[in-house]
């Protein structure tokens, strides 16, 4: 091989490497975008954020990993208040009625968004290559790699909750 | 020669593969032992106690007028023990429904009715719903039915369910709190409402669970909110208007913790200056912990209220150095004053979230020759505490369940000496710590029978991984760090119903139940202790051998306290709520998904079978003898 | 090449001075890796200074021995052969005696650090996180315990023991000045022993590659006077004054009731938040954001208002903030002393 192919090998490698690498929205770019839920939804990087945050947020202690406790579980199919990503943002940073608290002055607008990302992976809603095999705390449980969406296992009886105002 | 060598080697390949065929069919046959079957049988271990060496009721002790139930624990000494022996041992085993209630209510049901004279008060969980029944008809009917309304945001401050523990009746007033914090006296002709005073609030996380305790003109209500940072306190309100008569912090500077010149704790370690303050990382006790969420025992005599403190906050003990004072540990304070006169901590430093909230029985008994004025808790860190209720000197330790993270309490110190292999470590999972977060017993009261000197206790056999993690604080949101989950310790079983002698220190017999026992118990005069389990069994067990006489399956599990009352007619009434829930039964209360071994703190790993066993939806079953 | 000599030389010998130097000998630990160094540093020189110099007599004389042998077909001379013998048995004799030394010296400084006279230290315990230090000095009374982040203070002459953890991946503290690096691994405890000779400000370094802000993730290191460092110690312990001026007071209100409490703490105050450096004295620091701005106003503003700008990647998001609510926060900032 000549010299000068060989050194017109180097470069096309290069570009050919970062071809496929994810851009890194550190400036929540993707908030002004039309489509946030497209923008956040199909970022690694905002779903790796989403997960520290469900920790730091302490979403954990009501939600556990997924199973729920004080509040109901986010690794099925029944939403009771939405599932897409706009009403799950509505609901982190407003709030609802039977609890769930109103976060939307204790984080930020693309936060919300992120941990939204990070709630519909427990339910299988995210592409599989997108999920974090680990995340960088160390975890006390295997990272939530749901490949199928569970069904809704209705025990109680829908109660009298309180609606909308 | 070569042919011989293969011959052998043949010979030595064939035996080896023999032996990993038959390895492989001896070790992978299925256990043909059949499966234990609990909860049928008791296991006898000792002789029950004579006469003379009995713990028995204190001496200003009365027994509550037979037609009435005035408070969650029966009488201000704790005992839950009713004197009526219509129902004996002998007869218990025709025990029928005689009347049911349907509260219409999914979540877990912990409260007892009260009963005084001709009616019924029956309280709910969240909404926090009051009726008044007429027990004179024979169906009975709804006199009133009063709805405090409380705040629907509530519900996501709740650790452990939507519950309440009942309510509290005196002189024509009945008292309850509701679960968004506030105290309610109801006028029980009417259902009226005479004050209402707000305790709690939710934003900080901050709820109201617990029955409230009446005694001379106090009502004493405490808060709930260990697990989201909540400075806990305890308050006494006026019965007649409602308001503030003193308020005692469980953290804090000692003008908080109402700690003066009457605090004489007997341990060394009690003693100090703002210990409150000192003996956390600084300003950790502002988001402390040690909510009195549990049971107040009362004594007439030396006008001193006993009560415990939850946990500190937050689980992560690595976030806050320091013994933690004063969570976790037992108050004994002047009721008149609130002024704290001893205080005894059974869980310095807290690491497994062992509240010590648990129910204090005052008896009298003999220790070491002499009577001894005494109170006795099987405590959440699964020793049975038999501690002197003048000076707060603990003078048995004893473990009532299975127990490793600590090795014993040393009595001169008062101290348990905690296992160091149990302790969390950052970064790590601890595996296997017994008891489990809910401890050797969680909440639900025991008994005591002065008529066998045994304390009955329905309580857990559970273990616990747990692992760290940096909690953070937001008000309002839970403040843990710690991911838990539950299993069956050893023998498989994961409740135990355990009948303990406490001048002996010893069990006299026990048995084993598969599930957790959630409910309370209640011993009465006919020698007969009740109780129910989480898949909906109330059963009925003799008191001096434990042996199952009666058993009932109710529509939903039983996490409710048993009680019992002479009815207008005359005769013996037993009543239990069914309404599964709680800690233990939130995977069906709430429909929590078993997939995730850390919801509700961790119970959810132990209790996936539950969901098949029972449904969830609030009854009051009331049983008598055939007329 | 000629230009390009003391420009190489300067970079070269830009690790070797100054408040992050690797050549440091202002601990006892740096001074004992240093002496260390110096016995390598001059036994090296000089083997390479004989290796060369025989290279050069090689050279030198072996043009005028080749002329000598162009015509001969080699056959080994039994004298010859017995020099190359001894020579070379002396050569490795000596390679092996000088290695051994070495490994002597290195054995003797490993020594010595281990037993590094632990009398009374002072505990500390650093805990990495991406990308900052949480530092807190030990106290048996737990109300004196100090929680601080991005600084650390030693007294001078005294030894500090410090206990390395680490919330979420490797990371490796680095005081070039003081001591050698050791790892905080997450699930793991260290510990490294500080033992500082000379007052000063020194900067440490995190020295193991923990994600995108590695490079940004500086610790600053003070060593003073005992009585200094009983009196920052002191001023640690109190908590900030309300602020009274009216700018300041805005940015507290917005600072309690904005994102900001959601992650800080700032002691006297409601705001409690954990996972975030703590800032109840954060003005009387020298540097903010682990050492990559100095503690001034407009820099202080810049972070606040942009931190992605700043440090993209790291963990503090931007903030929406109107043009008076970054001064009004930043007013407020600043009176966190």
């Amino acid at each position: 091989m000549s010299s000068r192919s060989r050194l017109s090998i180097l470069p096309l490698t290069l570009v050919l490497v970062g071809c496929d690498r994810e851009a890194r929205d550190y400036r929540s770019l993707a908030l002004q975008s039309h489509e946030p839920a497209n923008a956040f939804g199909g970022n690694a990087y905002h779903l790796a954020q989403g997960q520290r945050l469900y920790g730091w947020m302490n979403c954990a202690g009501c939600h556990a990993h997924g199973g729920g406790g004080m509040g109901p579980p986010l690794r099925d199919d029944e939403w009771r208040y939405g599932g897409n990503m706009e009403q799950m943002v509505a609901t982190i940073l407003d709030g609802r009625p039977n609890g769930m608290p109103a976060f939307r002055d204790r984080i930020t607008e693309d936060q919300a968004w992120q941990l939204a990302t990070y709630v519909r992976s427990l339910s299988a809603r995210t592409r599989q290559d997108m999920l974090a095999g680990r995340a960088d705390e160390p975890a006390n449980v295997e990272p939530p790699v749901l490949d199928e969406r569970k069904p809704v296992r209705r025990v109680t009886p829908k109660q009298d909750d309180a609606t909308e105002e | 020669m070569k042919n011989g060598a293969n011959r052998w080697l043949l010979a030595v390949l064939a035996v080896l593969i023999l032996i990993v065929v038959i390895g492989a069919i001896v070790l992978g046959a299925p256990d043909r032992r059949p499966d234990p079957v609990f909860g049928d049988k008791a296991d006898s271990l000792a002789e029950v106690p004579q006469a003379a060496s009995r713990a028995r009721s204190p001496s200003w002790y009365e027994a509550p007028r037979e037609n009435a139930w005035t408070m969650q624990l029966g009488d201000p000494s704790g005992s839950r023990f009713s004197p009526l022996s219509d129902i004996s041992a002998a007869n218990v085993n025709s025990l029928e429904v005689a009347f049911t209630f349907d509260t219409h209510n999914e979540r877990g049901h912990e409260a007892a009715p009260l009963v005084v004279g001709d009616t019924m008060f029956v309280t709910t969980p969240y909404p926090n719903d009051v009726y008044a029944l007429d027990l004179t008809t024979p169906r009975p009917t709804v006199k009133w039915h009063y709805q405090p309304v409380p705040l629907h945001a509530s519900q996501g401050v709740a650790c452990c369910d939507v519950v309440n523990r009942g309510a509290a009746y005196e002189g024509g007033r009945l008292f309850f709190n509701t679960l968004d914090g506030q105290t309610i006296a109801l006028d029980t002709a009417s259902g009226g409402e005479l004050w209402r005073t707000k305790l709690a609030e939710i934003n900080k996380g901050e709820t109201i669970t617990m029955a409230p305790l009446v005694a001379e003109g106090r009502v004493l209500v405490g808060t709930s909110g260990g697990e989201f940072g909540v400075r806990g306190s305890l308050t006494a309100l006026d019965a007649g208007s409602g308001a503030v008569v003193w308020k005692a912090y469980s953290t804090g500077p000692d003008t908080d913790v109402l700690i003066g010149p009457e605090f004489e704790p007997f341990y060394a370690q009690d003693k100090g200056e703002d210990l409150g303050v000192h003996t956390w990382n600084p300003e950790g006790w502002k988001i402390g912990g040690g909510n009195p969420w549990g049971w107040i025992s009362y004594d007439p005599e030396l006008h001193m209220i006993y009560y415990g403190t939850g946990n500190p906050g937050p689980w992560n003990p690595n976030q806050r150095p320091g013994d933690n004072k004063w969570t976790a540990g037992l108050f004994a304070r002047d009721v008149r004053t609130g002024q704290a006169r001893w205080f005894y901590q059974s869980s310095p430093h807290d690491l497994f979230d062992y509240d010590d909230v648990n129910e204090s029985i005052l008896v009298d008994m003999p220790f070491h020759g002499e009577m001894r004025k005494v109170l006795v808790r099987p405590a959440r860190t699964g020793f049975f505490l038999v501690i002197d209720r003048e000076t707060g000197q603990v003078l048995s330790a004893d473990p009532y369940a299975h127990v490793n993270s600590a090795r014993r309490v040393d009595l001169v110190t008062g101290r348990p000496e905690v296992n160091p292999e149990k302790m969390p470590k950052p970064g790590r999972v601890t595996r296997n710590i017994c008891p489990a977060a809910p401890g050797g017993k969680d909440w639900n009261p025991s008994t005591f029978s002065p008529r066998t000197g045994l304390v009955y206790i329905p309580h857990l056999n559970l273990c616990m991984d747990e692992g760290e993690v940096e909690a953070n604080y937001i008000a309002g949101t839970p403040f843990l760090g710690a991911d838990a989950r539950m299993f069956a310790g050893p023998g498989g079983h994961r409740g135990v119903f355990t009948a303990w002698d406490p001048v002996a220190r010893r069990p006299v017999w026990r048995i084993r139940e598969d599930l957790p026992l959630w409910s309370g118990a209640l011993a009465t005069g006919g020698d007969v202790v009740f109780y129910g389990t989480l898949d909906g069994w109330f059963k009925a067990v003799d008191a001096r051998s434990g042996k199952l006489l009666w058993r009932h399956r109710l529509s939903s599990g039983i996490i409710g306290m048993p009680m019992t009352y002479r009815g207008p007619d005359g005769r013996q009434y037993v009543a239990i709520f069914a309404g599964v829930g709680g800690w233990s039964g939130a995977i069906v209360s709430g429909a929590l998904d078993p997939a995730d071994p850390t919801s509700a703190l961790g119970f959810v790993n132990a209790m996936g079978d539950l969901i098949h066993r029972t449904e969830p939806g609030g009854k009051l079953y009331v049983f008598a003898l055939p007329a | 090449m000629k230009r390009a000599a003391p420009l190489i030389l300067a970079l070269l010998s830009a690790g070797c001075s100054g408040i992050q130097s690797a050549d440091g000998r202002d601990g006892i630990e740096g001074a004992l890796i240093g002496n260390l160094f110096d016995v390598f540093l001059w036994t090296t020189v000089a083997v390479y200074l004989c290796v060369l110099g025989y290279l050069a007599f090689a050279v030198w004389r072996g043009r005028g021995h080749r002329r000598a042998q162009a015509g001969l077909q080699g056959e080994p001379q039994p004298e010859s052969e017995r020099k190359w013998r001894i020579g070379l048995i002396v050569f490795s004799g000596a390679t092996a005696l000088i290695l051994a030394g070495l490994t002597i010296a290195t054995w003797l400084t490993d020594r010595a650090l281990a037993k590094a006279e632990l009398a009374s230290p002072i505990e500390i315990e650093i805990i990495g996180n991406q990308w900052w230090w949480e530092v807190r000095y030990q106290d048996p009374v737990a109300s004196r315990i100090v929680r601080t982040a991005n600084e650390l203070h030693l007294p001078v002459g005294r030894n500090a023991r410090i206990t390395l953890k680490s919330n979420d991946v490797i990371h490796s503290l680095w005081v070039p000045n003081l001591a050698g690096k050791q790892d905080l691994i997450p699930g793991r405890i260290s510990d490294l022993v500080l033992h500082p000779q000379r007052t000063g400000v020194f900067r440490a370094q995190c020295a193991e590659f923990c994600g995108l802000q590695h490079a940004k993730m500086a610790l600053d290191v003070t060593v003073e006077s005992e009585a200094e460092f009983g009196r920052w110690k002191a001023a640690q312990l109190a908590p900030p004054p309300i602020p009274t001026g009216s700018e300041a007071l805005a940015g507290y209100n917005l600072f309690l009731n904005r994102q900001c409490s959601s992650c800080h703490n700032v002691a006297g105050t409601p705001a409690s938040g954990q996972v975030a450096p703590d800032l109840s004295h954060v003005a009387s620091r020298r540097t903010i954001a682990a050492g990559t701005l100095p503690t001034a106003h407009a820099a202080l503003g810049a972070w606040v208002a942009d931190p992605q700008a700043i440090k993209p990647g790291n963990n503090m998001p931007k903030v929406p903030l109107t043009p008076a609510e970054l001064r009004a926060v930043t007013a407020y900032l600043e009176t966190l002393k």
